[in-house]
């Protein structure tokens, strides 16, 4: 079972953030839950949280209740929000830097998500990772910034994009490695 | 929150309109009127037509002209956006984007620099889908120009047996008609006070390539 996790504070944007995944979650033949961040409990295989709207940020006053992915033993799969979200509860700071469109991207380490190389993607971030500590491995990088991290140690796979628009093989080669 | 929909008057900005009518307070509607069919953003048939809609929903609408190139068109809708948030205090666009990135991205940056939250509630859903929810919805849309579809589909409203009929060829068609394989205009649909009546219309353009424009209508 595959828990989804919206950060979005409106139903509104869950169609444009959750919905989609959620389809791609069942079109892989897995069931899934839709949980919300504000009453986010680890539970399931695999975990994947969802983005949200560039101006929608309630999820920051809830990250204490995302500590407990530190004793999860299952994937994750990060996206945008949740990418902001796991690089600040493993102690990395992101800084403000919007980012709307399409952009390149380099894939500079071996992962089993995506293969290593330049690849494009469609970002629509409000902030980004530029130094990232010792708890995380940068996958790949847009010009200086990290657009794709791995948290040492865990099957934690964030990527500062969405890539169900994109780089849906991104999201089916992570549910495909979850039993 | 108080929100515009950008509306051209076709199925997916009146569907997109039905989902914001459920959480958000919709103030007004907001159309482009391009120059011509060759806008690169906005739809173009029948446009004229989006006050009789509008007043069917009883809603206000902004309406600001542009060329087709991008740079007008954006600016068009830009300016629009900023009488609608000075108007009608928005602080939201809800579009009915697809999966067209190039329209999203633009989208959102003109929300961005107005300080506006974007809602985009039918991205990347699959187009087929769409087109059941409106026949499951009561929707009356009717084709009003196709482009590599047979003319034969202008005028017609789309029921289960032409949604059926465009699943089968959806390899070659996009059914959701975004890549302009084909544009749409709605009659009526569940938050219309009243349907819009065809009294005149007439049929432009080849077999492959036409459109229906049209001419007179009332809300009956």
């Amino acid at each position: 079972m595959i828990t989804v996790v919206s950060t979005c504070k409106y139903r509104l944007s869950e169609e444009e953030f959750v919905r989609p995944i959620v389809d791609i979650v069942k079109r892989e033949g897995y069931e899934c839950e839709i949980i919300n961040y504000r009453n986010f409990k680890p539970k399931g295989n695999g975990i994947v949280i969802c983005g949200t709207a560039i101006k929608d940020l309630d999820y920051m006053n809830y990250l204490e209740g995302f500590e407990a992915l530190k004793d999860f033993c299952g994937k994750v799969l990060g996206i945008c929000a949740g990418f902001n979200i796991i690089a600040k509860i493993f102690s990395n700071e992101i800084v403000e830097n919007k980012k709307i469109g399409i952009y390149e991207f380099k894939v500079i380490e071996d992962n089993p998500l995506i293969k290593k190389g330049n690849w494009k993607a469609y970002f629509l971030q409000k902030f980004s990772l530029k130094n990232i500590n010792d708890n995380l491995e940068c996958l790949a990088l847009h010009k200086d910034e990290v657009c794709m991290f791995k948290v040492k140690g865990r099957d934690f796979y964030c990527v500062s994009f969405y890539p169900e628009v994109l780089n849906g093989e991104i999201i089916v080669n992570f549910l495909r490695q979850i039993s | 929150m108080n929100v515009c929909v950008l509306y051209s008057g076709g199925k997916d900005s009146n569907l997109a309109l039905l989902k914001a009518f459920d959480e958000m307070n919709v103030s007004c509607l907001v159309s482009l009127k391009p120059r011509s069919e060759e806008s690169v953003l906005f739809h173009y048939p029948n446009i004229d037509l989006v006050y009789l809609q509008a007043k069917a929903l009883n809603l206000p609408l902004i309406v600001e002209r542009c060329e087709d190139d991008e740079y007008s068109s954006l600016k068009a809708l830009k300016s629009a956006l900023e009488i609608a948030k000075e108007k009608y205090g928005i602080e939201g666009v809800v579009s009915g984007a697809i999966k067209s990135v190039y329209q999203a991205t633009r989208f959102q940056r003109i929300c961005d620099e107005l300080n506006l939250w974007c809602f985009n509630p039918l991205w990347l859903r699959d187009e087929i889908s769409i087109l059941r929810e409106i026949v499951e919805k009561d929707f009356d849309v009717i084709f009003t120009r196709v482009a590599g579809l047979s003319r034969d589909f202008l005028g017609r409203k789309i029921d289960i047996e032409i949604v059926d009929e465009l699943e089968k060829i959806k390899n070659y068609v996009n059914p959701a008609g975004e890549g302009g394989e084909f544009e749409t205009f709605v009659l009526n649909m569940p938050l219309f006070k009243k349907r819009i009546k065809i009294l005149e219309s007439k049929i432009i353009g080849n077999y492959f390539d036409a459109t229906l424009i049209i001419e007179r209508a009332e809300l009956v």
